[in-house]
C-alpha cells in the first residue's frame, strides 16, 4: 500500500535528533500498549492483518499526527473489533467510567503472564532457500508496482536496478499472506543498491543501501 | 476518514490518549482477557532484563574472541543464543561489521524493525519520520546529527530491514581498550553503536 508510512526519502520531517528522542518511550501508558498489543497476538484476540498491515491504513493524516503508541492503541482497537472482541463505543465507554473516577479493574493470572513471557522467547527462522532464482552477485531490478494491500517493497527502490547482496531464506509473501491468502515460501534476498541509482547525484559522497525483498519484486536487469 | 466516528479528537491531549489506553487495558481485564500481571511481565521484562546491555555483550565477546566473531558473522541467531538472547524480533539475526573503509546503519523505513532481544526497544527517533525519510537518502547528514563524522573514503551501507531479518552492527574496537576485560569492552558499547549511528570510544 503506498500509503504515508513508506517514507524512505520523503523530505520535510526536520531534525532526527531532538531533546527527548533517546528514550524508547515517554509516558508509563506506552510501554502498557506495546505489552497489551503483544496479548492481543499472543492470545489471538484480534482479527485481520496483524498490528502493522492495521497502522498502515489509517488515514495519512491521522498517522502522521498521531504519536508512535497511539498508532499501536489504533490498531489494537481495530483488530480487536475485526475479532468481535470488543464492539465499537466499549473504549469510549470504559473512558467516561474511569474519567468519572472509577477503579480500573486489577486481574491476575499468573500462567497467563508466564505463557506471555514464553511466546516471548519462540523462535521461529525462516527456512533455507535451496533453489532461489538469483545468487550472489546477479543484477535484478525492482518491478514497477502499485500495490492496493500490505507489502515490503517500498516505493523509492521501484524500478531501480541493484545487486544481490545475499540469499537469506524463505518467507511467505507478505502482501498476501497477512491477508490469510495461500502463497508459497519464497526466496528473501538483500539487494544493494547505489546511491545514485536510487537518488541521482547528490551532496554526499556514494553510498549503498541494502534491501531486503521477496523474490517476486524482482526481476533480472 | 472512515475511522473518525471511533472518539478520536483534534488535536488530541496527552491526557485523552492516556485515557484511552487505560480504557483499553481495562476493558481487555475486565473481560478477563488479558490480566494486569501479564503486562505487567512484559513491560518489566524489556525494562530491566532486555535491552542493548544484550547486544554489548555479543559486541564484546566478538572483540575478544576472533573464532565466536566469525561464527556470529556467519550465523548472527546461534552465535547470539551462545549467550542467552533471542526471541521475538530475533529470530533471524544477520550482524554486520564496521571496517576501517565501511560504516554500517540501521533503519526501517516502512515501520521500526528492529532487534528487541539484543537492544531492547528502540528510542523514539528510529520510529520517527525524520530517521525512517532521511537514513537511506541522506545518511551522513543523519550521522552529522548524532556527532558522527566519517572520511569519505568511508563507505556507508544503510541497511533498511523491510524484511523478517533483523540487523546489529558490530563497531570496530576502539584503539586504547588493549588489555580490558570482556566487562569493561562492553560497557563503552552504545545502543546507538550497534545501530550505526555512533562509534564506540574509550573512556
Amino acid at each position: 500500500m503506498d500509503g504515508v508510512h513508506d517514507m524512505g526519502g520523503m523530505h520535510g520531517f526536520g531534525a532526527v535528533v531532538e531533546p527527548g528522542s533517546e528514550q524508547p518511550y515517554h509516558e508509563r501508558w506506552e510501554p502498557r500498549v506495546f505489552a497489551l498489543h503483544l496479548l492481543v497476538s499472543t492470545e489471538r484476540l484480534g482479527a485481520g492483518p496483524g498490528g502493522r498491515p492495521t497502522r498502515e491504513e489509517m488515514d495519512p493524516a491521522e498517522y502522521l499526527e498521531a504519536s508512535y503508541y497511539e498508532r499501536w492503541i489504533w490498531s489494537a482497537e481495530r483488530r480487536l473489533e475485526r475479532a468481535g472482541t470488543i464492539v465499537p463505543g466499549e473504549v469510549e465507554a470504559m473512558m467516561e467510567r474511569l474519567r468519572s473516577g472509577a477503579d480500573a479493574p486489577r486481574q491476575d493470572d499468573e500462567r497467563l503472564a508466564r505463557r506471555t513471557l514464553t511466546a516471548l522467547r519462540d523462535v521461529e527462522q525462516l527456512d533455507p532457500a535451496t533453489s532461489a532464482r538469483f545468487g550472489a552477485g546477479d543484477r535484478v531490478r525492482v518491478r514497477r508496482m502499485r500495490p492496493p494491500g500490505h507489502t515490503r517493497c517500498p516505493r523509492y527502490a521501484r524500478g531501480v536496478a541493484g545487486t544481490i547482496e545475499r540469499v537469506h531464506g524463505l518467507d511467505a509473501l507478505p502482501d498476501l499472506a497477512v491477508y490469510g491468502r495461500e502463497t508459497a515460501a519464497e526466496p528473501v534476498y538483500s539487494v544493494a543498491f547505489r546511491s545514485a541509482d536510487l537518488w541521482g547525484a547528490g551532496d554526499e559522497p556514494p553510498f549503498t543501501v541494502l534491501l531486503d525483498l521477496w523474490e517476486s519484486y524482482l526481476e533480472p536487469a | 476518514m472512515s475511522d473518525h466516528d471511533h472518539g478520536h479528537h483534534h488535536p488530541r491531549e496527552a491526557s485523552e490518549v492516556e485515557l484511552r489506553a487505560r480504557a483499553l487495558e481495562a476493558l481487555l481485564v475486565e473481560k478477563g482477557l488479558v490480566s494486569t500481571d501479564a503486562i505487567d511481565a512484559v513491560v518489566e521484562l524489556y525494562e530491566n532484563d532486555v535491552g542493548p546491555q544484550n547486544g554489548a555483550r555479543v559486541v564484546a565477546r566478538a572483540w575478544v574472541d576472533p573464532a565466536y566473531r566469525e561464527r556470529l558473522l556467519e550465523h548472527g541467531t546461534e552465535a547470539i543464543a551462545e549467550l542467552g538472547f533471542g526471541g521475538t524480533e530475533g529470530e533471524n539475526m544477520v550482524v554486520v561489521a564496521n571496517e576501517p573503509r565501511v560504516h554500517n546503519m540501521v533503519t526501517c523505513t516502512l515501520c521500526s524493525c528492529y532487534p528487541w532481544p539484543v537492544l531492547g526497544l528502540p528510542p523514539t527517533w528510529y520510529k520517527s519520520p525524520p530517521y525512517r525519510a532521511r537514513a537511506v537518502a541522506e545518511p551522513r547528514a543523519v550521522l552529522t546529527e548524532f556527532g558522527l563524522e566519517l572520511p569519505d573514503h568511508v563507505e556507508v551501507r544503510v541497511w533498511d530491514s523491510s524484511a523478517e531479518i533483523r540487523y546489529l552492527v558490530l563497531p570496530m574496537r576502539p584503539a586504547g581498550t588493549d588489555g580490558w576485560s570482556e566487562e569493561q569492552l562492553a560497557e563503552i558499547v552504545t545502543r546507538d553503536c550497534m545501530i550505526g549511528t555512533a562509534v564506540p570510544v574509550a573512556t
